[in-house]
């Protein structure tokens, strides 16, 4: 029996290591290699034509700080992270409380609310940037008819970001609530309804039962958002393409004019390390965090 | 009495909102059907005066929307087809085994949904130039042959499967192969239906690593289609323009339609994409 045991497990370590090899080569070779390469890549002058590759330590970084675009790249990401996270939340929590009671037609309007999130990013801020146009586009055009006086949207460096993040509001909006609802529906009813008999109203339960019940579900949409929101690009792209004046311009579309349009590989390199390294930031407060959120119940 | 104001404002608030969402999709397809007249007129035309397809005319003129579909449709099926079957067999091998390094090797698989390919692009673009994948695609789908997000879920779903009912296949001398392909598959098949659906859509959708690796027109996927079609330089034609969108969203909004319980359902369930 023992040698038949044995032989069992040799065989099932070579099935094992088998089984793992495709995913484990073909993410190490195309993931995790490029992803310590580009950390790599931050501290060289990377000429690719010439194959040529020059050290420079942190001269990549320093001229980073005092890059003007990227500077203004890195503010306008921050200002984007800090509208769309809590505004997408806040909103997709107020939708979620009104789908928590049955109504006729509901899930018509559920899936109605969806829908912008199964459309790809790039073809829907087609459309909107068709609906931005100053002249002839919806947005305006609705306005005059109740006699507001028109937007710039996109022509301006006033409004292009607030008109951006309006794009990205419709488009998340129906997951946070779908989110939010699956956390409403996961609290036991009984808890609602001894704090009707204490007397509770509708807002205190609200704000004493759902809110802090729904803590957990709260922590995983800012965290997923925040970190989907540091990688905004393909909208940025489409709408206004970084400007005007850089207005617009965020660290995603920074990385790819440097490396692609440039061919500024090693710089472009120093700025995904800085995005790795806000991602990595938001995970570890995210880590730090869910043990002090979790609630029981 | 308060009961029926209760309904009516909560009517009114849902209707509302939906008429906001639905408000982009509506005037895109009343832009794409109505003649130029129409498209310029104030106040705005909710209902076009005739239906054209002109403007289909001229985007099908304009670029080869056909060869934009194949490539999406490439690039999907091969990148599912390859996760699910490389993430069934590994998912297979975390859920059952035991082997030595086998936690080190799937946090290793798991941290890569922590660099993102807007953080490694700047290497995976110079590897892929060392092996000439650049403008292919196999360069469009080297980041894509497999999934962390499909190893994860398929390992869940597959720990879920009493081990007896394993041994037992193991006694009848099925070998592991077998056992993956003809009892484990079918058992999980929700979790791969699941899996394939959200990695469809994320393939279908994607725009940046596409949008960086592919030169050729004729390798570009309907995303980058769409967004490269907006010239520039040109006089800008909004039904024309509209009608591509149509063109490039409009398989998916129907899809969407058709089983938007099923996606809604299993999109909230996982998060989207990994």
């Amino acid at each position: 029996m023992g040698w038949r045991r044995r032989g069992f497990r040799r065989r099932h370590l070579l099935h094992a290591y088998l089984f793992i090899a495709p995913v484990v080569l073909l993410f190490g070779v195309f993931r995790v290699v490029p992803a310590v390469q580009t950390l790599l890549y931050s501290v060289y002058k990377v000429e690719l034509l010439r194959g040529r590759f020059t050290f420079v330590g942190l001269d990549n970084f320093r001229a980073l700080l005092a890059d003007e675009a990227f500077g203004q790249a890195m503010v306008n990401t921050l200002a984007y992270v800090a509208a769309i996270v809590p505004i997408s939340a806040a909103l997709g929590l107020g939708l979620a409380v009104l789908f928590d009671t049955r109504f006729r037609l509901s899930e018509l309007f559920k899936a109605v609310y969806f829908a912008p999130m199964v459309t790809s990013t790039a073809a829907a801020a087609m459309v909107w940037w068709w609906l931005y146009n100053p002249q002839f586009g919806l947005l305006n055009v609705l306005l005059r008819l109740v006699h507001l006086p028109d937007q710039p949207w996109l022509m301006s460096s006033r409004t292009a970001l607030t008109a951006i993040i309006i794009f990205s509001v419709w488009k998340s909006l129906g997951y946070n609530m779908i989110i939010y609802l699956a956390g409403l529906q996961a609290i036991p009813a009984q808890f609602y309804e001894a704090a009707t008999i204490d007397g509770a109203g509708a807002l205190a339960r609200f704000w004493r039962i759902s809110v802090p019940l729904l803590a957990p579900t709260t922590t995983f949409l800012l965290i997923y958002n925040g970190i989907l929101a540091f990688q905004v690009f393909d909208q940025v792209f489409v709408l206004t393409g970084g400007g005007p004046a850089n207005a617009t311009n965020v660290v995603v579309l920074d990385i790819y004019r440097q490396a692609f349009e440039r061919f500024n590989f090693g710089y472009a390199a120093a700025e995904a390390t800085v995005l790795f390294l806000l991602i990595l930031g938001i995970t570890v407060v995210q880590y730090v965090y869910s043990k002090r959120f979790e609630v029981a119940y | 009495m308060g009961r029926a104001a209760g309904r009516l404002a909560l009517y009114a608030v849902v209707t509302g909102v939906a008429v906001l969402m639905i408000l982009p999709f509506y005037w895109m397809v009343v832009t794409a059907v109505s003649p130029a007249s129409d498209i310029l007129a104030f106040p705005p035309r909710w209902v076009p005066s005739r239906l054209t397809a002109e403007h289909f005319a001229v985007a099908f003129a304009k670029a080869p929307w056909l060869t934009y579909y194949g490539n999406s449709l490439v690039v999907a099926v091969v990148s599912v087809g390859c996760s699910l079957v490389f993430g069934l067999f590994a998912g297979y091998a975390f859920a059952v085994y035991r082997f030595p390094l086998q936690n080190l090797f799937f946090l290793l698989i798991l941290s890569t949904l922590m660099v993102p390919v807007q953080v490694t692009s700047v290497a995976l673009y110079v590897l892929l130039a060392r092996l000439e994948w650049v403008d292919s695609y196999l360069g469009i789908l080297a980041p894509n042959f497999a999934s962390a997000f499909g190893v994860f879920m398929l390992r869940q779903g597959i720990k879920t499967i009493p081990v007896d009912l394993i041994e037992a296949a193991r006694m009848d001398g099925a070998g592991e192969v077998r056992i993956v392909v003809t009892i484990i598959a079918p058992l999980v098949k929700t979790t791969l239906a699941t899996v394939a659906m959200i990695l469809f859509l994320g393939s279908w959708n994607d725009f940046l690593w596409p949008v960086i690796v592919i030169n050729s027109q004729e390798l570009r996927t309907l995303p980058v289609g769409i967004a490269l079609f907006k010239d520039p330089y040109g006089s800008i034609n909004y039904g024309p323009l509209m009608a591509a969108t149509v063109i490039a969203t409009g398989p998916m909004l129907l899809a969407y339609a058709v089983s938007q319980r099923y996606m809604i359902r299993g999109i909230a369930l996982t998060g989207l994409k990994g």
